[in-house]
């Protein structure tokens, strides 16, 4: 009997097949009967999927509807091609960077006027002090480029490229705390559990790459981890879970678990891979579980990726001017640096949407010592990927993107003295800047007063920034949803406008 | 607020019920008067119990009439004629099946011939109460010649010719309001059906004041918030896209609600005619599928509508990547991946047949040359070209500067000079020109 077991590809007469023959005798006995027509309609209840017919439509649940939206994408011939974005996490002070206050200068430790705070609410850690005495920004600003543009002394090569950006300083967001508002940010809602812009990018438009994710995420080494980050911020919610970003790591091990282990030469990898995947087409056309379908491309991904990413993850190739303009922590890989240079790598290869976080912007105190160090880590060489970019002629189809989840407060948390003080947390304005495909540079688009505390001129809110990110890439955010729990979701929840002034 | 909706649900079953008296009713007509054949005299006992079916589904169907009857909006004489005639119907049915029962036959004994003229007659009278059902809930004219007759409006050939109300406001409410709105079902005592009845509007008063936004009724329900509750289309029928309210507003605030005049007879037209040429569906913009969210794009109408999907397919097979820039007209990205190993002949033919349609194309980094690259001057309509990392020469130069919708050109790491440059900037179209790492390599 064990011979004849021999001759089989798969020992379907095993027990562990036990429950999987019942499915599949069922199906046989409906599709070779006359109730194969009946069968056929029941099954297109259920999704397409079942019967192989079109692998897009693979959500079981929701069929038709779903189908229908994507086979509408694009929406707008699309200005970007890819998205590369420069998260600052922990909510950069725009006091010391791009929102220049000179009149400030004169109203050290004058108290924030109660005609300027109007009542609105501040956060658990400076509501109790008695006083909110207001603080200019330690640095000096200057004018630079043809845009005439005030740019803080902490940034010198950023303000080298300032006619590339297009900043945006009338952001403002709905979350004081860290985690709500990166999540607001990252998905459209301050509750975990949605899809990532990232994420319904790559459900929306696909990949341009075969062989690498089209959504992948590279987390800084070198800034302060006061404020964590999670793995949910790039996550794929509820859409199917082969959009989820994937995170490549600094060291030999760039993605987890993609190397041979030790003591396995790979040469067979491929045979077993397509023994795998039959097996799982087999499971799949009896459940029709599109997770199932995820699990094979996720397969057949990691296969291709253990060619790939070691390639793109190799720097060997770089000239030294190279290194040199992205600064020198771009030769020590994980660092922000050598990061925006891998970013620039995975660009050039038609990654669609590259995210870096930079963490340690959460200056509730020692804010001088503690917003240089942070702009030294990362000034040169946000600059150096816009100017490499743009050399490249990548910058042509590219979104670049960099800003945090909140601003900071004009008043100083904590002690104020004359070379120290802390900001607090604010989310009624901030600023972010995009260069790019599809953005006019060299523009300052919003106005805040002269406290930054409040806006006065043309407010973007997070969804309108989501609206307009999307814009770019070719989709209405507004068509762009996705079914499910019963109800249509979309990344800019039932608001969102795009902001057509800045548009190329 | 549940039992409203139980109501209305139950309601709404009232159409499918009614069938079904309407089919047994027949068939025991039908029953009845094929008995009198010799060969199917057997059905007549028949006769009796699918009577009694009728019956009790012309019972059924009478209560949920009666709910739906109750959410209003119907015209109220053909309602009447409906109610009464479906009521008598039912007690008919009934009558003709008691006496039909072997019991009555031995205490009222009725003739055959009579009981079948009986019969007849009540299919009679259900004819009459359907087609009034029939009425109001297809409109009072459902079934006149004019359905026949009537002519359907040619599409306008331009927006310049287009009548805002006839081309383009008519048809909008048609579509959007007239299902409840019309003839028999007059909800809230209005009518779509034309320019009079909406200025004469309903309950509420004047739908439509000419010049007043703020006064008319139909544009304050159009624009509320979709969960107000006074907000039109009711009950999430398909509410009206933003092109069909900005075309409304403008007919009602800019054209004084016009009828019977061309765009080209009114003033102020500038402001809607995308509006009124997208509804139309005469422009070439990317808006095939539904709303559009107020963008326009400016596209090259040079651009073909149609692409040939085997030959994408093919290109995709080859290793090249096909990505779709928009649906209508189709417009394509393509990008061969660098050092992918294909050589120009094996994929010449299939770009040549799609020429037309590429508008980014990216060849960089394939050792491509001059001669290789001759087919450029084929693809007219190309905005944005990446051949960056090529051995190519000044001589690709005249391709590139004929290419009249290029904006951006990538010539980095090419072997291509200034003259060549220069012979390239001859064309003032083209915006930018990278031009990093020349004859670097």
């Amino acid at each position: 009997m064990a011979d004849f077991h021999h001759d089989e590809e798969f020992r379907l007469h095993t027990p562990e097949f036990n429950e999987l023959n019942k499915k599949l005798d069922r199906r046989e006995f409906l599709t070779k009967t006359s109730l194969g027509i009946g069968a056929l309609a029941v099954g297109s209840l259920f999704g397409n999927s079942l019967f192989g017919s079109s692998p897009k439509t693979s959500a079981a649940s929701t069929g038709d509807l779903e189908a229908d939206i994507l086979r509408a994408l694009p929406h707008f011939a699309p200005k970007a091609k890819r998205v590369v974005y420069l998260f600052q996490s922990g909510g950069p002070s725009q006091f010391e960077t791009f929102d220049y206050k000179p009149m400030l200068a004169n109203m050290m430790g004058q108290n924030l006027p109660d005609s300027v705070r109007k009542g609105q609410r501040l956060t658990g850690m400076s509501a109790n002090q008695s006083a909110l005495p207001m603080v200019p920004s330690f640095c000096k600003f200057n004018q630079h480029g043809e845009s005439r543009t005030w740019m803080s002394e902490l940034m010198p090569f950023t303000a080298e490229v300032v006619d590339e950006l297009c900043i945006i300083k009338s952001m403002h967001s709905e979350a004081i705390n860290h985690d709500p508002a990166i999540t607001f940010f990252q998905t459209g809602n301050q509750l975990p559990g949605r899809p990532s812009i990232g994420s319904w990018i790559s459900y929306g438009l696909g990949s341009d790459n075969n062989n690498l994710p089209t959504f992948i995420v590279l987390v800084s080494k070198n800034g302060q981890k006061d404020q964590p980050l999670y793995a949910r911020l790039w996550g794929n919610g509820f859409l199917p879970s082969k959009h989820q970003g994937v995170q490549f790591r600094a060291g030999k091990d760039p993605v987890l678990f993609l190397n041979n282990p030790d003591g396995y030469d790979g040469k067979d990898r491929k045979e077993m891979l397509e023994y795998l995947s039959k097996l799982n087409q087999m499971q799949n056309a009896a459940y029709g579980d599109p997770e199932v379908d995820a699990r094979i491309a996720q397969y057949e991904m990691a296969y291709r990726m253990q060619t790939s990413v070691p390639e793109v993850m190799s720097t060997a190739d770089e000239p030294n001017e190279i290194f040199e303009m992205y600064g020198p922590d771009s030769r020590d890989s994980g660092t922000y640096a050598a990061n925006c240079l891998l970013a620039r790598k995975l660009l050039e290869k038609d990654v669609k949407f590259v995210q870096l976080y930079h963490q340690g912007w959460d200056q509730h105190s020692g804010l001088p010592s503690g917003i240089a160090t942070q702009c030294k880590a990362t000034d040169q060489a946000t600059a150096a990927l816009i100017k490499d970019l743009k050399q490249r002629g990548l910058l042509e189809d590219t979104l670049v993107i960099w800003g945090g989840e909140f601003g900071r407060t004009v008043y100083s948390q904590g002690k104020l003295t004359a070379n120290d003080y802390g900001r607090d947390h604010h989310p009624r304005c901030f600023t972010m800047w995009m260069a790019g495909a599809g953005v006019k540079p060299g523009i300052t688009y919003g106005e805040t007063d002269d406290f930054s505390y409040n806006i006065v001129k043309d407010p973007v809110h997070v969804h309108d920034f989501q609206a307009t990110l999307l814009h770019l890439m070719g989709i209405d955010h507004e068509r762009l949803t996705y079914k499910f729990q019963g109800r249509r979701f979309r990344l800019t929840d039932v608001e969102g406008k795009v902001v057509k002034d800045i548009l190329t | 607020m549940i039992l409203g909706n139980i109501t209305t649900f139950s309601g709404h079953l009232h159409p499918l019920i009614v069938h079904l008296p309407i089919g047994f009713i027949l068939l025991a007509a039908v029953f009845d008067v094929l008995s009198y054949k010799k060969k199917y005299e057997n059905l007549k006992p028949a006769v009796s119990i699918t009577l009694l079916i009728g019956f009790i589904s012309a019972l059924l169907a009478c209560l949920f009439g009666y709910i739906l009857s109750l959410s209003g909006d119907y015209d109220k004489a053909v309602l009447t004629h409906h109610k009464l005639s479906g009521i008598t119907l039912a007690v008919i049915s009934g009558v003709l099946y008691y006496i039909s029962t072997d019991k009555a036959k031995r205490e009222v004994r009725i003739p055959g011939k009579l009981f079948s003229v009986l019969l007849i007659g009540l299919i009679a009278l259900m004819s009459y109460s359907g087609h009034q059902g029939a009425s109001l809930t297809h409109g009072n004219d459902y079934l006149t010649m004019r359905t026949l007759t009537q002519q359907v409006r040619e599409k306008p050939a331009s927006v310049q010719s287009a009548m805002i109300f006839e081309d383009v406001v008519a048809p909008i409410l048609q579509k959007k309001c007239a299902q409840c709105h019309q003839n028999g079902k007059l909800k809230g005592n209005f009518s779509v059906e034309n320019l009079q009845t909406l200025l004469k509007g309903g309950k509420n008063g004047p739908a439509i004041v000419p010049g007043k936004l703020t006064e008319s009724e139909l544009y304050k329900r159009i624009t509320l918030d979709p969960d107000h509750k006074d907000y039109m289309p009711a009950d999430g029928k398909p509410p009206l896209t933003k092109t069909e309210v900005q075309i409304i507003k403008w007919w009602i605030a800019e054209a004084g609600a016009a009828e019977g005049k061309t765009m080209a007879q009114l003033k102020n037209t500038d402001s809607i005619k995308t509006q009124v040429s997208t509804y139309l569906g005469l422009n070439n913009v990317a808006t095939s599928s539904g709303d559009d969210n107020g963008f326009t794009q400016a596209i090259n109408p040079d651009i073909p509508l149609q692409a040939d999907t085997l030959l994408i397919a093919r290109l995709r097979g080859k290793g090249l990547m096909v990505r779709l820039m928009l649906k209508k007209p189709v417009m394509l990205d393509i990008t061969l991946p660098a050092n992918s190993g294909v050589k120009m002949p094996a994929i010449k033919n299939d770009l040549m047949s799609l020429a037309k349609n590429i508008i980014w194309l990216n060849l960089s980094g394939n050792n491509f040359t001059d001669n290789d690259l001759t087919i450029l001057k084929s693809f007219t309509n190309l905005e944005k070209l990446r051949i960056e990392n090529n051995p190519v020469t000044d001589g690709v130069s005249g391709n590139i500067a004929a290419l009249k919708h290029l904006e951006a050109v990538n010539l980095n790491e090419t072997k291509i000079t200034d003259a060549g440059i220069v012979n390239i900037k001859k064309n003032t179209g083209i915006k930018r020109i990278y031009t990093w790492g020349r004859a670097a390599k």
